[in-house]
């Protein structure tokens, strides 16, 4: 087994010709939170679909404690323990929060094919259980009071973590976290940084794309910069910060937004 | 447990009404009642397809007619009592449905509609075309026997309507059963938010086939039913637009809403029935209604409420 538990080799994603990741290579030690910055459109989020199998890579391999995951389907990836949140939250906004949350409950519940049509002792244990479990991941993120209310009326802020109480749910080894902070305020942010450490004691290992800078240098333990879909940087939070090539990426990024 | 009870209410209340509506009723009224029964499990097994899996799947009267001829074909030209004829009414629609959709089941929306509509199509086909000389071509199956059971022959009204009011019961358990089970939600999250779903872990193909599955199951039943109480099976009893009517009945209601399906076939099936004279102006009605429905309630005459949790899991909520 290798030493890291997510390793990223070589990988390149085209879309009609137009190359999204470029010969990308990176390395997730378990237990560490890892960062990915670069400025809009560098292939950030295309690098964490093609992680969670969305897209698959056309070159390269994405080795899962040493074995090659590309091409699996989403579900899959989902069953091997990595698990992600969107930079678009993605809700079923009708549903009410518990039962959000409860769908990353989905590959850990043992009902059996036939307990979508008749019930059994063992059925009720196993609801139970996985309903207790959204109970304390409520809890947790301070959700239990819209325990009932449908996700798409609250505020942003409360969406993401709805997400990542979802995702948590599913008991990862790997959470990918696409631009976590973005739309929080900033006592928003300090809560999130919070909660991202808290999650981290639990076991679990944190990627995530993210723009707020000083949330990124002070949570992150390595960083991966990103532009026109190839590295240009990594290395700890110090060293990137002061890397001239990136402060130049940014710089010229800024440009063309303006 | 709010929404539960409130929705268990209602199917209880229903079933408490249908349960004594035959001893108010003379034996025209509770044919019009085992027709409702019956196309209430079809509308309730449609339900689970669109409502549910959200799969535009407008081919349903075939998986019913499927039920339907099974009945009809062992019955007539082999001699299985009807009793025997159930089980295969059941299997052969889920292998049919598992076999036809199993190909198409990745298509989106209306791709997967225009599909589904020719499965139908094929259907109505192979019954014209009498397959095998079993189907009996345009004029269908005729003489099919009534429910004998130790020699006991249950050939009054009465009897087929408990028999209907029996298969929606069990059609409303296994509802519920699906509604509180992973697999209900699974659908649900499917329906909402596909890329979402499948990042949790949950497989569109697996799930949206089992919907298909028993939908399939519960129309093959019901067009079991069917066959023995007209003891007549013909192709135009399951057309395309009894899909198109079996559909709209679940966007009128409301998806995956006990008493909007209720409500969608009563108005589609029942109130025709009833006014017999409005028989040429009911689909001018009916047409106006779907519209007026789809700009006024897009979600239907009755929406579904989620939030069908637990209630320990409630005691924060203000």
């Amino acid at each position: 087994m290798s030493e890291y538990l997510l390793e990223i080799k070589n990988v390149s994603k085209f879309f009609y010709g137009l190359t999204a990741i470029d010969a990308l290579s990176l390395k997730v030690k378990q237990g560490q939170i890892y960062g990915i910055i670069g400025p809009n459109g560098a292939g950030k989020t295309t690098l964490f679909n093609c992680i969670t199998g969305i897209y698959t890579p056309e070159e390269g391999e994405i080795l899962w404690k040493g074995k090659d995951i590309k091409g699996t389907p989403p579900h899959k990836i989902a069953e091997l323990g990595i698990l992600r949140t969107f930079q678009t939250i993605r809700l079923f906004a009708e549903m009410s929060v518990a039962e959000n949350i409860m769908s990353g409950r989905h590959i850990k519940s043992k009902q059996k094919w036939y307990n979508g049509l008749i019930p059994t002792p063992a059925y009720y244990k196993d609801e139970r259980e996985n309903w207790e479990k959204v109970g304390e991941l409520m809890e947790f993120f301070g959700l239990s009071q819209y325990a009932t209310t449908p996700a798409g009326d609250l505020s942003y802020g409360v969406q993401r973590k709805i997400e990542m109480a979802r995702a948590l749910a599913a008991e990862p080894e790997l959470l990918i976290l696409d631009e976590p902070a973005a739309g929080l305020n900033e006592n928003e942010t300090i809560e999130l940084a919070k909660t991202i450490r808290e999650i981290r004691e639990r076991g679990v290992t944190i990627m995530m794309i993210e723009h707020d800078m000083e949330m990124v240098m002070s949570l992150t333990e390595y960083i991966t910069v990103i532009n026109f879909g190839a590295k240009i940087s990594a290395g700890v939070p110090a060293f990137v910060q002061d890397d001239p090539i990136v402060v130049e990426a940014y710089i010229g990024s800024d440009d063309e937004d303006e | 447990m709010k929404n539960i009870s409130k929705n268990s209410m209602i199917a209880f209340g229903l079933l408490a009404i249908m349960g004594v509506f035959p001893f108010f009723a003379n034996s025209a009224w509770i044919a019009i009642g085992t027709t409702f029964l019956v196309f209430s499990a079809v509308a309730f097994s449609q339900d689970i397809i669109l409502g549910r899996a959200g799969a535009f799947h407008m081919g349903h009267a075939a998986f019913f007619g499927i039920g339907a001829y099974t009945t009809a074909i062992l019955n007539v030209h082999f001699g299985w009592p009807i009793l025997a004829t159930w089980a295969p009414a059941v299997i052969i629609p889920v292998v049919i449905a598992l076999l036809v959709t199993g190909p198409i089941i990745h298509l989106r929306g209306d791709y997967l509609l225009v599909a589904t509509i020719g499965i139908n199509i094929v259907f109505i086909q192979i019954l014209e075309n009498d397959l095998f000389g079993l189907t009996g071509g345009p004029n269908g199956i005729f003489g099919i026997e009534v429910i004998k059971v130790f020699g006991f022959e249950f050939f009054e009204q009465i009897h087929m309507y408990y028999l209907a009011f029996i298969l929606l019961g069990i059609t409303l358990f296994i509802m519920k059963s699906l509604d509180s089970s992973k697999f209900g939600r699974a659908m649900f999250y499917i329906n909402k938010d596909d890329i979402a779903a499948q990042s949790m872990g949950i497989s569109i193909r697996y799930y949206k086939l089992y919907a298909f599955a028993i939908g399939a199951g519960i129309a093959g039943a019901a067009g079991s039913m069917f066959a023995v109480q007209y003891s007549a099976v013909s192709p135009e009893a399951f057309n395309v637009l009894q899909s198109i009517m079996f559909f709209t009945i679940v966007l009128v209601g409301g998806s995956a809403s006990l008493p909007g399906v209720l409500i969608g076939t009563f108005v589609m099936f029942i109130l025709p029935e009833i006014f017999r004279e409005f028989e040429t102006a009911r689909y001018l009605v009916f047409g106006v209604a779907m519209i007026l429905t789809m700009i006024l309630r897009p979600r239907g005459i009755w929406p579904v409420k989620f939030g069908n949790i637990p209630s320990f899991l409630k005691k924060d909520v203000k």
